[in-house]
This record gives C-alpha cells, sequence and structure tokens, in this order.
C-alpha cells in the first residue's frame, strides 16, 4: 500500500518554548480516511497545514504525494505539493469577487493551463457532484455557509488531488447545514480519496475515518483504528476527551 | 405644532432659519433670471468648450465632447439598457479605454486630420483631457507604489515610501510649477516637450501617491486568509497578487478613488495659473476682454455648474459601479 503522507519526528513551535508540533511521526496512506481529533491548541490544524507548506516545520521531515520537504521549506517544492494536495478551510475562504464558476476554474486555468472550456466543463462536473450545480453564476456571498462549503470543496477537487486536507469544514456552519457538508465529504471518501480531516463531528469521525490519530499538546497521544478508538481508547487522555464530547 | 408651543425660542429660531433661506433663494433666483447678463456664457459657448481651438476643427474636439458625454450617459443608463441593448461591462470598459487614444488623434491631428498644436487646445475639452489622462496614468502607477508599499522587498518598500511621502508633502501647485517651468530649463534646448504632455504627467505623478495611498487601505482589508487560500491551489506569489489580492483591494478602494477622481478634475484648474487656457483658463481671458467686463460672477456662476456637472456624473457613475458590484465587496464595506 502506497505511502501519501510521510511525516518523521515533526516539531514546530510557533514561541520558544511552546511547542505547536512535538516529535510527531506517522503515515497516512493512499485511500484512507484519517480523521484527526484533539482538544483547541493542541496541534491538529497546525499539523494538516505542515502538509501543503502554509506552516513550515523547525526540524524533522516530511514526505508528502512522493515530495519531500523539510526545515528549509523550499518554495519550489512547495509548489509542487500544493498542485496536488487540496485544501477546505473552516471559514471556506472562496474569493468573493469571483463567481462560482471562476473561483474553481481559476486555479486549473492558472497553475495548470488547462483550456477554460475544458476547466469549466469538469467545474460544472464538480458543482453536479456537490450538489449545487445551479449556482455556477453567483458570487460567494448570495450563497449559504454550507453551499460555499461545498463550492471550496469543490474548488479543491478542480487539481485533482490525490490527498484532500479538511481543517474543521464544519466549525463555521449552521447546525442544520453540517450535515450537506459531511454527505459530500462521506461521498469523496466512498470514491476512495485520501482525506486527512481535522473535525469534531464525532458521528462523522466514527461512520467515515478508517483511523483516528488523537492530539494533545502538539504530541501524537494515539493512533488507532476508528473503531478501536470509540469502542475502546487505550489512552486515558483519548478516554476523557471522547467522554466530554459525549455529553 | 405642539412642540413649537412650548418651545418658543425655538420656534422663533425656526422662523428667523426659514425666513433667511427663502430670502436666499428669491434673490437667487431673482439674480439668477433678472440681473444676471447671460450673453456673456451664451455667446462664448463654444470658447468655453473648446477654448482657441481653429474654428474649421472645431467639429473634432466638440465631437469628442458628445461622444464622453454620450458615454456616460450610457454608462448611466446601463441597468436600464442593459438588457435591451446587449450592452456589457466589458463593452463599457473597452469603449472608455478607446475614448484616450480617439480623443488625441481628434484633438492632436495625424493622419487624414490636420494637425493642430497642443497650445490652441483650451476650455472644457482640456480640462477632461488633463483629468482623463492623467488619471490613466495615476491609477497604474498607485498600484505599483502600493503594492511596493506593501512588498516584502525592504528596497522596494524604502523607494515607494520614500516615492509617496516626498509626493504628499509637496503641495500640487509646486510639482505643475516643476513640470511646466522648471523642467524645460533642466533639459536640452532640442527637446521640448508639449506643455500639455508635461501637465498630464506632473498630475499623474502627483495623484499617484495619494492613489497609492487609498490602494494601501484596500490590500489592508483583503483578509490574509484569501493569500492562504490562493496559495494553497499553487498559485505564485505575482499569480495571487494580480488575480485575487488585487481585484479585491481595488474594489475596496473605489470610493476613496472616486474622491480622488474628483479632486483631479477640480485640481486641473490649478494649470490656469500656469497659463494653460482650460475651463478657468479660458474664463479668465474672457473676463479680461474690455467687452465682458464685470461679468464675473455670471462666468463663475457658470463655471461652478459645469464643474458640479462633471463631478456628478463622476459620482454617480461611481455610486452606480459601487452597487452593480455582484460581490458586494464594496457594499460589505460600506454598511
Amino acid at each position: 500500500m502506497t505511502v501519501v503522507v510521510r511525516a518523521e519526528s515533526v516539531n514546530k513551535s510557533f514561541k520558544a518554548g511552546n511547542r505547536a508540533l512535538d516529535d510527531v511521526s506517522f503515515t497516512v496512506r493512499h485511500g484512507e480516511v484519517l480523521v484527526v481529533m484533539g482538544p483547541s491548541g493542541s496541534g491538529k490544524s497546525t499539523l494538516i497545514r505542515t502538509f501543503n507548506g502554509l506552516e513550515s516545520i523547525d526540524s524533522g521531515s516530511l514526505e508528502v504525494v512522493g515530495i519531500p520537504l523539510d526545515s528549509d521549506h523550499d518554495e519550489r517544492q512547495i509548489r509542487r505539493i500544493r498542485r496536488r494536495v487540496g485544501m477546505v478551510f473552516q471559514q471556506f475562504n472562496l474569493f468573493p469577487h469571483l463567481t462560482i464558476l471562476q473561483n474553481i476554474t481559476l486555479a486549473p486555468i492558472q497553475v495548470k493551463s488547462i483550456p477554460k472550456l475544458q476547466a469549466e466543463r469538469r467545474a460544472h462536473a464538480l458543482l453536479d457532484q456537490m450538489g449545487i450545480a445551479d449556482q455556477a453564476l453567483k458570487y460567494p456571498a448570495q450563497l449559504s455557509g454550507g453551499q460555499q462549503q461545498r463550492v471550496a470543496i469543490a474548488r479543491a477537487l478542480a487539481l485533482d488531488p490525490e490527498l484532500m486536507l479538511f481543517d474543521e469544514p464544519t466549525s463555521a456552519l449552521d447546525p442544520e447545514r453540517v450535515k450537506e457538508v459531511l454527505d459530500a465529504m462521506r461521498q469523496l471518501a466512498a470514491d476512495g480519496m485520501t482525506m486527512v480531516v481535522v473535525t469534531h463531528e464525532l458521528g462523522f469521525a466514527r461512520e467515515v475515518a478508517d483511523r483516528v490519530l488523537f492530539m494533545d499538546a502538539g504530541r501524537i497521544v494515539e493512533l488507532t483504528d476508528a473503531e478501536e478508538f470509540f469502542t475502546h481508547a487505550k489512552e486515558e487522555r483519548s478516554q476523557r476527551f471522547l467522554n466530554q464530547m459525549a455529553h | 405644532m405642539r412642540h413649537f408651543r412650548r418651545h418658543p425660542v425655538q420656534a422663533c429660531f425656526s422662523v428667523v432659519l426659514l425666513g433667511c433661506i427663502a430670502w436666499a433663494i428669491w434673490s437667487t433666483g431673482f439674480w439668477l433670471v433678472q440681473q444676471a447678463e447671460w450673453s456673456v456664457v451664451s455667446g462664448n459657448l463654444p470658447l468655453f468648450a473648446v477654448g482657441g481651438y481653429p474654428e474649421a476643427s472645431r467639429w473634432r474636439p466638440i465631437l469628442w465632447l458628445a461622444l464622453l458625454v454620450l458615454l456616460t450617459g450610457f454608462t448611466l443608463a446601463q441597468p436600464f439598457l442593459l438588457q435591451r441593448l446587449r450592452l456589457n461591462s466589458t463593452m463599457l470598459s473597452w469603449s472608455w479605454l478607446l475614448m484616450m487614444p480617439l480623443g488625441l488623434w481628434l484633438l492632436a491631428g495625424g493622419g487624414v486630420l490636420a494637425p493642430v498644436p497642443s497650445r490652441l487646445w483650451g476650455g472644457l475639452v482640456l480640462t477632461l483631457l488633463l483629468t482623463l489622462f492623467s488619471g490613466l496614468i495615476a491609477l497604474p502607477l498607485g498600484i505599483l507604489l502600493a503594492l511596493g508599499r506593501c512588498s516584502e522587498l525592504t528596497t522596494a518598500r524604502l523607494l515607494s515610501k520614500i516615492y509617496i511621502d516626498g509626493m504628499r508633502a509637496v503641495p500640487l501647485i509646486a510639482v505643475l510649477f516643476f513640470g511646466q517651468l522648471l523642467l524645460p530649463l533642466f533639459l536640452p534646448v532640442q527637446i521640448e516637450i508639449n506643455r500639455v504632455f508635461r501637465a498630464v504627467v506632473a498630475f499623474a505623478l502627483f495623484a499617484a501617491a495619494y492613489v497609492a495611498e487609498d490602494l494601501r487601505g484596500g490590500l489592508q482589508a483583503v483578509s490574509p486568509t484569501q493569500i492562504e487560500a490562493a496559495a494553497a491551489l499553487g498559485l505564485g506569489p505575482w499569480q495571487i497578487q494580480r488575480l485575487v489580492i488585487l481585484p479585491q483591494a481595488l474594489r475596496i478602494a473605489v470610493p476613496a478613488l472616486t474622491n480622488q477622481a474628483v479632486g483631479l478634475l477640480q485640481n486641473t484648474s490649478l494649470m490656469a495659473i500656469l497659463g494653460l487656457v482650460e475651463l478657468l483658463g479660458i474664463s479668465q481671458s474672457l473676463l479680461a476682454n474690455p467687452a465682458y467686463i464685470g461679468r464675473h460672477l455670471e462666468v463663475y456662476v457658470w463655471l461652478a455648474a459645469l464643474y458640479w456637472l462633471f463631478c456628478t456624473a463622476m459620482a454617480l457613475m461611481a455610486r452606480q459601479f459601487e452597487r452593480q458590484d455582484p460581490s458586494n465587496l464594496i457594499a460589505a464595506r460600506r454598511s
């Protein structure tokens, strides 16, 4: 089974003495859905942001979609990775001055030099897949949060990524909008996409995740099969977290 | 009425104030209709429009003026005409850009048109020419300066900052003086740069500093997460600026840039002091004519009306642009 992300003793700190990532080592396998959980400030977001170079690392080494990335933060390597790794943010971060269609076709046209018509055809197909085919010519401000987040997923998919990163994709949504985004992600997982998802959605994690990575204070506390994590988590810290989430 | 009975002082004050306003309106109206001698204006309309432009070729600047007014009308009526005429905003933008070379060609001549030296240009046409061209040059220059000012490169940032701060510390009239009177002294005698061109460049260099500062506000208002989102898609630093940041910053800066454009139009009147016969210049030379002695008020009221008309047209077009902006970027900041 091929490895999509390999992290070896990755360290990162924002302030001296305060470790955001503390000796993190693990791998993400092709086609798997890895859910990253943990209390806020535990380094979950920082971790997945190092995968596409949005955060640099202080020491250790990373290999993402076969491209090595270490503490010297080489821009060329990072851009090669970014073309092949999609990311979805908590706050959607759509480009407000562009239509939905333009949001999705921007990167394919500019980064991959795909002809406009072809990029648009693909964008329409992706919007259809996300269940918002009729929104193509609107602007982000005219869409609901759930719709915007689905556009953001379509935008990331437009580059045909080998890995999708989700940074708390449902945390900024109204409760009744969460399901439509999670459904889109479920479908993506069912299609065999390799996904790393930072989320607090226990139901989603239990149902879709292959493995769960539980973090606290920048360290990996536990990395196990999802089934096992939710039924009998080994570590006391994970048990406490799950107990609190359940209430 | 109950309010007035309870507050007699306020009531008195209101009555006096209303009386003053009524008197002002009545006397102004009386002057406009009865006392003013409008012949100084009505007899010299072509002069106000085109200045001392040779009579045989007057149709050229007047045609340009007419086209400008027509285009302004189309732009303002766009929401109503959009469906009926299949006009779209891209076509309008291109038409506006096209007006520049067209105006220059109509005024200066060349090809099939007889050449007319720039010292004969004047009046409203010259005012609009100065405004449009210096605005057109100041905008890209201001964008470059703003990008430099926000750049991570220390040299670029420092140079932009020195330029912007320097330009803003100098009064416009000094910059214009430099362009008109001092620049020719420094240049060899053989090189003679057209006076209108020198004025346009001086205005543009001056306005660019202010445009840069307006844009810097826009650039800073664009959320850093936009840069992250664009970077995560694999876009390079220049693509991010050009495709994601600048378009948003420009939209956010529209109200401030409108201010600059209106100010620019009014500031062109400073060129009258330096001998260009634009609107104010032509009015002054008219007033020097013994036939029109003492007609200052009429001429200046007429001038004020003209400036008001063109500034209002500009402001209306900008407001319409804001209202039409489908991304709501401008409206979002306004509310």
